[in-house]
This record gives structure tokens, sequence and C-alpha cells, in this order.
């Protein structure tokens, strides 16, 4: 013990002139301390344990830990509460200085801010965003003996009378689920509010509904589905990517392919306080794109079947505003934003 | 003759060394984090998934998941055994399915037969396990078909139906009993309702948009209120210590306790396979009928054995129903099953309608781990009995503290908000007035379990039947379940108008 000590110092003290002259050659670095990280960092998942915010924010410690690329310890703390908006509302506040607080988040983090009900009334823009990780898209799901067999009938159905259709989802109104049930209708001309959405305690609840006739369609996560598909059990008519998935769903056709013009994607990204340290966030741009680069990072997405796609702080950044833009969009349409 | 094929091979695969080591490990921690309040079985499976995946990392994939699964399965039922032991001694629930069992748990503790009352429950658990799991290796595929078809409305009637046998938790007065169940109803709805996402009682404070936690009301209620009444009334029961009296059960209670301990085991694994029911509904459910029809329902909520071992068989049966919805078509039945489900992911085994097929070994090797799980269980818990029944016998000045100190960290294990620790606080005091003035506190908590399920299901039913109410009554299954709710209210009315003796206890 005491000898790897010894030599992890060493080996600190090596590297931090080389990162220190690292940051200095580059153009936009301000002061602060160059030695960042210097002390142990708690990556929050606002949420308890085993949900999807969890499962990224424990994926990312261990391999970052593995892969050596963060030598301080890392942990993962769970805040759970108001789908994520009460530790928001902490984190915004108490630790918009702290660098050594990270925060694990994914679309609900702008509609929570748009929306009326349940509102919170921080979002994105009270923090830093580092980086997007991962993604998913929605995916439109009938059961296998469903008389609808493409998106367009389905939507033609809809639109012809908006009550002999049941969807469902699994969560709230207003929420992600309900988004992207209501997104190829609103597009299609149908008044979204009139659409019939029910809504279940999380995905595997909607799917036992569609499963036993109490739905007529589902959206859910469209990585969710796969295993459905391929025992036969279901038929997935669309899927709320730009372009065709791979695996699975290969032979799914896109929203747009459909003659939707919609897309929408079911990201997972990190934040830093809103006020790190440019120190800090030089450290985590670069950090974390050499952890998308490692084969250890992308085995880890490929154990937890989740898709790879990184965009860095700035990349990031201006995808939220767009994605933010269609979100309230399609919450003024449903007469439910703020 | 398939089945038992598979099985023997999943008895092959369970008795391999490492194997009954990880289900070895699994049970003990298990029963540890049923013990302790605050780590939950889901905390406690989510919190050991890293720990399995170091363990099984020079495996091979397959025999990795297999080892795992066993593992956090372990965990998942020996935390259903464990959670008793705190409702029973301390009369602080764990898991709010072993909150039921804190109503006669408590009192027989009181009574010196902590003993006797940890036995059972831990032969009652075992009995349940045994019988879950030949339902689940016989019955899953049907089954799993049956749960998909309860749809909203026949959730909502079942519910319902809970709701009317309420009158079997009241102690002196239905009319009190009903009161605390409709303040149970009330609290419910604070939070964002969950089908039109309107925050209801929130007073935008984001704390309460998910609205309250129930394992903070029932400490607060049953745990802290206790708590209270002890350091207020300490004069009155200074003198009675209770003795631990035998550990084994007595012949009589084990004639008392043969007949719960069956119908409780084959009622939970029946509610755990409804996707959301879950074990908490289980017990309650389990509870009720056995008191409907007990000779001497009077003896219940003061010490009867049947009230610890019919809830204790129907939760640990529940977890073992809950495990066909999730092997059998991936859809977890409740929050841990659903921490399974990831656990399984992780090493490429897609629980769902392909798992039998494509991964034999595991879904076998798994359900076979469980019969010996179970006896592993029984044969840990037994002595345990003997060391956890002298907790009894501790005074109370160290007691008590040790109780609140069990309750603030286990509520603040789970919430991690301060605000759920005034809220225990609150509910401790609510506690000791309602319990002084024989309001009863079991149907407040049923109230709080029932309120968003009646809710939600109804509204599912009839946003989906366009506002229709017929839908209930053209469900067979439902309208069933709500012919019995009308009964069990109506018929002790009606007796009682014909002049006739009625056993139910209207205004004691």
């Amino acid at each position: 013990m005491k000898k790897g000590n010894w030599k992890n110092w060493l080996l600190a003290g090596l590297l931090i002139p080389s990162l220190a002259a690292c940051s200095t050659s580059g153009s936009s670095s301000k002061t602060g301390d160059s030695d960042y990280p210097k002390k142990s960092i708690a990556v929050v998942a606002p949420s308890g344990a085993g949900g999807g915010w969890d499962l990224t924010a424990r994926s990312l410690t261990k391999v970052l830990g593995e892969t050596k690329l963060v030598d301080q310890t890392m942990t993962v703390e769970n805040k759970p509460g108001g789908g994520g908006a009460v530790y928001l509302a902490e984190y915004a506040t108490q630790h918009k200085k702290d660098d050594y607080k990270l925060y694990v988040n994914s679309p609900p983090i702008l509609i929570n801010n748009l929306k009326k009900e349940g509102n919170s009334p921080y979002g994105y823009k009270n923090t830093t965003p580092l980086a997007q990780l991962t993604k998913d898209f929605g995916a439109i799901v009938v059961k296998e003996d469903s008389k609808y067999n493409s998106l367009k009938e389905l939507m033609e159905a809809v639109k012809k009378d908006p009550k002999s259709v049941t969807a469902a989802g699994g969560s709230a109104p207003g929420s992600m689920d309900h988004l992207v049930a209501v997104l190829p209708a609103y597009k299609s001309g149908v008044d979204p509010k009139s659409v019939k959405y029910v809504s279940y305690d999380g995905g595997g609840e909607a799917i036992a509904a569609l499963l036993g006739g109490n739905a007529d369609y589902i959206a859910t996560d469209a990585s969710a589905v796969g295993e459905f598909l391929k025992a036969g059990k279901v038929k997935v008519l669309g899927v709320s990517a730009t372009e065709r998935l791979k695996g699975d769903l290969a032979d799914v056709p896109t929203f747009k392919e459909e003659g939707i013009d919609a897309d929408f994607t079911i990201w997972r990204g990190i934040f830093g306080p809103k006020e790190m340290s440019d120190s800090a966030k030089d450290f985590w741009t670069k950090t974390l794109k050499d952890l998308d680069e490692s084969k250890e990072w992308q085995a880890e997405l490929e154990r937890n079947g989740w898709e790879s796609e990184f965009k860095d702080a700035e990349e990031f950044t201006s995808f939220l505003e767009e994605q933010e833009k269609q979100v309230e969009d399609l919450l003024k349409s449903l007469g439910m934003n703020k | 003759m398939g089945v038992m094929d598979f099985l023997m091979q999943g008895f092959q695969t369970a008795i391999q060394p490492e194997n009954l080591f990880f289900a070895f490990i699994g049970v003990l921690i298990g029963t540890a984090v049923g013990v302790l309040p605050g780590i939950g079985p889901m905390s406690g499976v989510a919190l050991l998934i890293p720990v399995t995946a170091t363990l099984t990392s020079g495996m091979e994939p397959s025999a990795a998941a297999t080892s795992s699964i066993i593992l956090l399965a372990g965990v998942y039922y020996g935390a259903m055994y464990g959670g008793s032991t705190t409702s029973i001694l301390l009369n602080t629930p764990g898991e709010s399915s072993s909150v039921v069992t804190t109503l006669d748990g408590y009192q027989m503790a009181k009574q010196g037969r902590a003993g006797a009352a940890l036995s059972i429950a831990a032969i009652g658990s075992f009995a349940a396990g045994i019988v879950s799991i030949i339902g689940l290796a016989l019955l899953a595929n049907p089954l799993s078909e049956m749960a998909l078809k309860f749809g909203p409305a026949e959730y909502f009637s079942l519910m319902l139906l809970g709701l009317a046998a309420v009158s079997g938790l009241a102690g002196g007065s239905i009319t009190k009993a009903w009161m605390m169940t409709v303040t149970g109803l009330l609290l419910a709805t604070i939070g964002i309702d969950a089908v039109s996402g309107v925050a209801r009682f929130t007073y935008e404070i984001p704390v309460l948009f998910g609205g309250l936690e129930f394992l903070t009301v029932a400490v607060g209620l049953f745990a802290l209120g206790e708590v209270f009444k002890t350091i207020l009334h300490k004069e009155d029961d200074q003198e009675r210590v209770a003795k631990v009296g035998r550990v084994i059960p007595s012949r009589t209670d084990f004639k008392e306790s043969a007949g719960p301990i069956a119908r409780g085991s084959i009622l939970g694994f029946f509610i755990g396979v409804l996707p959301g029911a879950g074990a908490t509904l289980a017990s309650f459910f389990s509870y009720i009928a056995e008191k409907k029809l007990s000779k001497n329902p009077k003896k219940f909520g003061k010490g009867a054995i049947a009230g610890v071992a019919a809830p204790e068989s129907a939760n640990n049966a529940a977890s073992g129903g809950a495990m066909i919805p999730l092997l059998t078509l991936g859809i977890p039945g409740s929050g841990t099953t659903a921490i399974l489900m990831g656990a399984l992911i992780m090493y490429n085994v897609q629980p769902g309608p392909l798992l039998f097929s494509d991964h034999p070994d595991v879904a076998w090797g798994l359900i076979a781990s469980m019969f010996i799980g179970n006896l592993m269980l029984l044969i840990l818990n037994m002595p345990l009995v003997k060391v956890f029944a002298k907790i009894i016998e501790t005074p109370p000045k160290y007691l008590l503290p040790i109780i609140i100190a069990i309750s603030v960290f286990g509520v603040y294990a789970v919430q991690v908000t301060t605000f759920d620790l005034y809220l225990l606080i609150g509910f401790g005091l609510a506690g000791y007035l309602l319990a002084k003035n024989d309001y009863p506190l079991a149907p407040l908590v049923l109230g709080l379990v029932l309120g968003p399920m009646i809710e939600n299901n109804m509204r599912r039913a009839l946003t989906t039947s366009n506002g229709d109410f017929m839908v209930f009554i053209e469900n067979p299954l439902s309208a069933i379940f709500l012919v019995c709710s009308v009964l069990w209210i109506l018929v002790p009315f009606l007796l009682r108008l014909k002049g006739k003796n009625v056993v139910i206890n209207v205004e004691g």
C-alpha cells in the first residue's frame, strides 16, 4: 500500500507540471487551479438507485476509474425527488461553484423546466453542460396482431377518430413518453390534446398494457423493445431517429420515412455547476473526450445496450437549445407549457 | 416431462460450489438488509450489483450471469425474510411489505412471545418460498398471460375490494377505521398526479412533487408513535419488561398458523404475479382474509400468531410471484425486480419472452437456486431468532434511542432529505395521538398505498372507455370484485337489521 501511494504521488508530481503546461498553452484558459481534480468527485444521479440516470452515473465513474482517466476517487450520490427537480434546485443554488459535483440528466431537465405543472424553476441554463454521452430514441409500438401496420395507418386512424385509439406510455402527461406519443400525431395535423393518452408507472407497465390489449399503441424507448420484437409479440411502427437504427430495429422506418417530419433524441448527458472554473471545465472536456474514445467505455455502452453519441460541451449546448425549442413547441400545442 | 428435466439441469447448475457460495452470500446479506430499516431490498440489490460484477469477472459470461443473479435474487428474498424482525421486535417496519406484521407481531413480542413470532415468520416465509417456486416452475407461462389480461378496470375493482375489506383492520370502531382510510386516501393525493400530470397540494415545493413516502409515514406512525407512548406513559409499564419465552412455537401455535401460512402463500403468490401490485398489498390482503376467516377475529391486533404467519408468508410468496412477469415477459413488477432486470441486461441476458429458450441455464439455475436459498435461510434464521429475541429484554432506556436512531437513519437512507425527517417526527406525534384515542393506524397506511392505485387505474380505465363507467361492469373479473366489495360492506349491516348477532365489530 505504502509503496503504491508513494508511486502515485511521484506520478502526480510529474503530471501536474505537464498538465499545467498544457493548459497554459491553451488560449481560453483563465486563472484557476490547474491541478484539478485535487479531491474526490461526486457524480449525482437525481433519482434512486437502479434507474437510467443512476446506471449512467455508475458506469461513468467505473470506467473513468478503470481507465485511470481520473485518478481521484469518484462516487455516485443518489438524490431522488421530483423527477430530478428537487436536487437540481439544490445544485443550482448551493453548489453553483463546486467543481467537484457533477450531475447526470436527460431530456426531463428541459421538460421539467418548461411544463406548467410540477415545474422546476431551474433548467440546463443553471448548469454547465459538459457532454452528451449516449442516445436513445422514442419508438411507436403496437401489438403483433394489431390492425395497424404502419405509422401512417395509425395516424390516419387517430386523425379520423381520436377517441377510438388509446395511446399509452410509462410516464405522466407532459413528460417524455407522452411527448413522443403525441409527436407524430401533432406533426400529422392532429390536435395533440385530443390524443387519448393513458399513463402507466414506467415502461414495463406500459408494455404490459399493450400486450394485454389495454392500449392500442405505446410510446417507449427504442432500446427497450428489441426483445419483444424478436419474440414476435409486437410491431414497431416507427422510431424518432433521423436515420435507421442498427441491430434489432434495423427494419423499422424512421418518422421521416413515414412522411412525418419529426425526430426526438433521448440523450443522457453530464453537467457541471453553473460557475464551474475554467480549469475544471477544460479537464472534463478533455477527459470525457478521451473516455468516449476508450474501448472500455465502448464496451460498457454495449454491455448496457446504450448507443454511443458523443457531443462535446459546445455541440451539446447548442443541441440543448434546439431541443428546448422543440419541447416548448410541443408543450404549447398541448397547452401544458409554463 | 420437459419441466422436470430443465429443473434437474437447473439443480446441477445451482449445486455447483461457487453457486452455492453465491446463494449463501446473497441470503446472508439479504437477511441483514431486511433487518436494517432504510436499506430496503431495492437499494440492497442495487448496491450489490457492482460487487457481484467484480466477484464474477473471471468467469465466462453465461456462468457469470447465473452466479450473479443467484446472489442478487438471494438478497431479494432474503430481505423479505429479514423484514419481519424489526417489525415484530421494535414495531419498526423495515420494508413497506412488513408494516402489517407489526400489528400482531409487536403485540406478541410484548407478551413475551417474540421467539414464537419470529420463528413462525421464518417458517411461514420458508413454506411460502417453496410454494412460490413450485408455482414459478410449473405455472410461469400461463400465469404471465393471465397477468397481462389484468387491465386497469380489474385493478381498480380489486383495489376497491381491498378498501372495502378495511374493516378487517379496524380495532373497536368501524367509523374510526373509515375515517383513517379516508385520511390515508387524502394524503395519497399529494404530489404530481400520474394521470393528468397536474400538481396537487404541492404548493410549488419540489420535495412534495413525488408525494409522501410510504415508508416515512409508516415508520413515523408505528415506530415513533410507540416511542412517544412509552416515554409519556412510562410509569404504566415500568414493571413489565417482557421476558423472552420459548423460541420454538408451541403445538397450538403451529396448529393456528398452518392454515394462514398455506393461504397466505397462495394468495401472496398470485398477487405478486400482477405487475405493480406487489408484496405490500399481498401482506395486507392476506391479513384481512385471515381475520375474516378466523373463528375469533377479536384476537387479531392483540397478538394472534395467524396475524404474523399470514402476511409474512404472503410477502415472501409475492417476491417469488413477481419473478414471473420479470422472467417470462421482461416486465418488472416492482422496483426491486426492475433492478434485477438491469443486472441481467448487464450480462447480456435479456429477460423476456425469449429468456427460457435462449438462456435456460440462467432461468432454471435461478429457480433451482431459490429452492436451495430458501432452505439456507431457514437454517440461518432459526438460530438467529434466539439472538434477536433477546433484544426485547433490553430496558426501554436503551431500546428507545435505538429505535429512534434506526427510524431516522432508515428514513434518511431512503429519501436523503431532511424534509422527510420532519415528516417522520410529525407522523410519530400523530401516530401517538391517534393510537391513544383508539384510531387504528393500519387503515391509514393502507389508504396511502391503495389511493394512487385506485385512482390511477380508475382513470386509466375511464380514459380508455371514453368516460363510460360500464367498463367496470362489462369486465367479468372486475364485476366479480365489485360485487364482493359491495357484499363485504352490506352483509354485516343487513344481518344486523335482521337482529342477528353479528361477529363483526361495528361500533364496539
